[in-house]
């Protein structure tokens, strides 16, 4: 599950040691924004140390690397990669397929070298212009490494000549593009980050909207907004009897030989059992297959 | 003299600071701050690990404590020596 997704900024040794605590399903260190220009070489070594000796608990580990349009992102990947603790990196200003091609031949060579599996790496693709946001179902079936793609918020908005407004009107037709080149490419769409993190009842409200539109999770840069967007995934006790019973009769009719089944008169493929089995993976009662 | 630093002195961080000194100096390591009485050897042993798996013999390191896990005590040495010898960005 990629639900919520921390950052925590590469050169503070206090939230690099702590991230793993506040519940998220997923970290990134990040060695792009948060980090100062004249302390990439620190981060990215302090970064590298905890890949080697840090605790993460659970978390799906990410290093957000700095753009391939500056001159830090080959030492960030080579610095990082050939840590069996990194899942992925999580790619800035991803415009096209080929700045994903790009970062892809560069893992291939890094994991060589190391006896790493090649393909291993998974990328996580910031989509933060519209050029990206165009080219979003191209960029998301680029590789089989990418396992993501993400829209951003702030960059967007202002390649939009636009501003971030309350309502988030401006990026509401990206996150549906978000969802449908996510969906078709079998990657999962995750949502920018919330950026106001004392505004509880906003961020519910756009986490609602945004799961509703068919995403998977959702960036996170305070940790108290871990539990509400925890709490907007959680399925209802209602939703969940009546996945429970679903994929019980799917079982029942498999056993059986039988393909679709009815269930409370309605009938039952299996679309509705992958729903049903999505449902009990966030109630945390069925483990991801 | 050829001199750099690396950290900060943030919670959970140290601030090194490291100096190139004349062939047959030897490491000379010195450590002041929140943890410098309890865990000083424990600092010690691992700052000088660090250096001599990077290769160098004769240097002098100051390290202002706030707290550093291991972990991050060997990453500010590291990166404070780096850039001292002009090897990373």
């Amino acid at each position: 599950m990629r639900r919520t997704m921390l950052y925590l900024p590469g050169n503070n040794p206090n939230m690099l040691t702590r991230g793993y605590l506040f519940g998220s399903d997923g970290l990134i260190l990040d060695l792009e924004d948060a980090v100062a220009m004249s302390e990439k070489d620190t981060a990215r070594i302090l970064v590298q140390h905890f890949l080697k000796q840090g605790e993460f608990g659970d978390c799906e580990v990410t290093v957000r690397i700095n753009g391939i349009d500056t001159e830090y992102w080959k030492d960030d990947l080579a610095a990082v990669v050939p840590f069996p603790a990194l899942h992925g990196i999580r790619a800035p200003k991803v415009d096209d397929a080929t700045t994903v091609k790009i970062i892809d031949e560069e893992l291939s060579i890094i994991e060589d070298k190391n006896g790493i599996p090649v393909g291993q790496t998974k990328i996580f693709c910031l989509l933060e212009t519209a050029k990206g946001i165009w080219n979003a179902y191209d960029i998301a079936s680029a590789s089989p490494r990418v396992a993501a793609i993400i829209p951003g918020g702030e960059d967007l908005t202002a390649d939009l000549k636009t501003s971030r407004s309350y309502e988030g009107t401006e990026l509401e037709w990206a996150r549906r593009m978000m969802v449908f080149a996510a969906r078709a490419a079998g990657v999962d769409p995750l949502d920018t980050v919330f950026p106001r993190v004392t505004d509880d009842a906003g961020l519910r409200k756009e986490m609602e909207f945004v799961k509703q539109l068919g995403f998977a999770g959702k960036s996170v840069i305070h940790p108290n907004q871990i539990p509400i967007i925890h709490d907007v995934f959680k399925p209802t006790e209602l939703e969940i009897t009546k996945a429970l019973k679903i994929v019980e009769a799917a079982k029942d009719a498999a056993r059986r030989g039988q393909g679709a089944v009815t269930v409370d008169g309605r009938m039952v493929d299996i679309p509705v059992v992958k729903r049903a089995e999505y449902t009990l993976i966030r109630a945390g009662l069925l483990e991801v297959k | 003299m050829n001199t750099a630093q690396a950290g900060t002195l943030e919670s959970m961080d140290c601030l090194v600071t490291v100096s190139q000194t004349a062939p047959g100096v030897g490491v000379k390591i010195k450590i002041t701050g929140s943890s410098a009485v309890r865990f000083k050897s424990a600092m010690e042993k691992k700052t000088a690990e660090v250096i001599a798996s990077m290769g160098v013999k004769d240097i002098d390191v100051s390290i202002q404590d706030n707290g550093a896990l291991d972990i991050v005590l060997g990453a500010r040495v590291e990166a404070a020596v780096k850039r001292m010898m002009g090897g990373d960005k």
